[in-house]
């Protein structure tokens, strides 16, 4: 149901969406870990809608109330564009869920393959595969 | 229950967002499965509720011909050379000839070290993975990059000869000439410094590319490239790959440079990659 209820909100809003491969500059696999999913709920810092890729930082609570902050890559401005974003799409201060796969790095580093906000709708994010 | 109904719900985030008003939930704090049903695609190309990892549909129609009978070859388009790896503009199981001293080189790289990565030109025959436009004028093809980077290729076609000992650079020095229906580029003179895939295949300054662009139908643009370079292949060998008109696209600016923070988070071997 909840499909449903997502391709009824996009379909209700209108919206003509020509979308393009949301591939990288770089090679996915040697800066991601697919296999390492990340899931995280926070509060957006900062969004930097920059090249090569759009980021946004995400205040992450823990139970014991320790906050960290996570780098999210998404796409380049202009794939996101293309898909329907706009720079005002996320903001500072924002209450979003983040899927997508950490950095092999061990960083707080994250590339963001959907973004749910607070409201529920859940969006394509990124830059999240390599080519086949 | 089918994961996966539309493509994108992006297009729903232009609309204004719901302020949120609570403090955020500590959900999750470390890493977790990301299970569950998905309510978008997961894969980019899906535009439009085609379904999951396909593209824009390919644009349908004839090969259009200018006034002299010249095909005509500018648009948008997209793909049409290698992003991740050159074998796969190859057939199935075909062996990449390289010379052991390439063979050494392509082993030692390391994906941080991709140019690529690092807001550098590709070189030829590697694609970026963002629209590029060619542009026909009298005596010459242009060849615009969205990225990477935001720069132009320029292709002499009014039947001069290479320049003599050309300073090796990242497009070389490009002579073409229309056979046909196609447009044929000879490329030298090229510095060693591009990759020509992610995985980090090799070439030298001896390299030289003879391209072959055909656009078979409206929508098609057939790229079959020769490599030839004897300082890292035994062989010459060929590529071959297909570009997609975007008709409804426009460049965009994309400043590799400005936020570049990957290449310093990325690791391992490129070939590995």
């Amino acid at each position: 149901m909840k499909s449903r209820f997502a391709l009824v909100l996009a379909c209700s809003a209108g919206l003509t969406i020509s979308a393009l491969p949301a591939l990288a500059h770089h090679s996915f696999a040697a800066e991601y870990d697919a296999s390492k999913p990340v899931d995280l709920k926070g509060t957006v810092t900062k969004v930097e809608w920059t090249n090569p890729h759009a980021r946004f930082y995400l205040d992450v609570k823990d139970e014991k109330g320790n906050v960290t902050n996570w780098n999210f890559e998404l796409a380049s401005p202009n794939v996101l564009s293309r898909n329907g974003w706009t720079r005002h799409s996320l903001k500072e201060g924002d209450v979003v869920e983040v899927q997508g796969a950490m950095a092999k790095d061990g960083s707080n580093l994250a590339n963001a393959r959907t973004v749910k906000l607070a409201d529920g709708r859940k969006v394509f994010a990124g830059s999240n595969t390599d080519p086949k | 229950m089918k994961k996966v109904l539309f493509a994108f719900v992006a297009g729903a985030l232009a609309l204004p967002a719901q302020t949120p008003t609570t403090t955020p939930t500590p959900r999750q704090n470390a890493v977790a499965p990301a299970g569950g049903s998905v309510d978008v695609a997961t894969q980019p190309a899906a535009g439009g509720g085609r379904g999951r990892g396909r593209g824009p549909e390919r644009p349908k129609g004839p090969t259009p011909h200018m006034q002299d009978g010249t095909v005509d070859f500018s648009g948008v388009w997209q793909g049409g050379g290698p992003i991740g790896d050159i074998a796969q503009g190859m057939p199935k199981g075909a062996v990449i000839p390289m010379t052991p001293a390439a063979e050494k080189i392509f082993k030692s790289r390391q994906s941080k070290d991709d140019p690529e990565a690092n807001c550098l030109p590709t070189g030829i025959p590697r694609i970026a993975p963002y629209p590029w436009r060619i542009v026909q004028a009298p005596g010459h093809v242009f060849i615009l990059f969205e990225g990477n980077i935001h720069s132009y290729r320029q292709i002499f076609v009014d039947g001069r000869a290479h320049k003599e000992d050309p300073d090796p650079t990242w497009y070389g020095d490009s002579i073409g000439h229309y056979d046909g229906d196609s447009l044929v580029v000879d490329t030298i003179g090229f510095n060693d410094k591009f990759w020509f895939d992610f995985a980090g295949h090799p070439h030298t300054e001896q390299l030289h590319t003879i391209e072959k662009y055909t656009r078979k139908d409206l929508g098609t643009l057939d790229v079959d490239t020769t490599i030839i370079d004897p300082g890292a292949y035994t062989k010459p060998f060929d590529l071959h790959f297909t570009a997609t008109l975007r008709p409804k696209e426009e460049l965009m600016e994309y400043i590799c440079q400005e936020n570049q923070q990957d290449a310093k988070h990325m690791v391992g071997f490129a070939g590995l990659n």
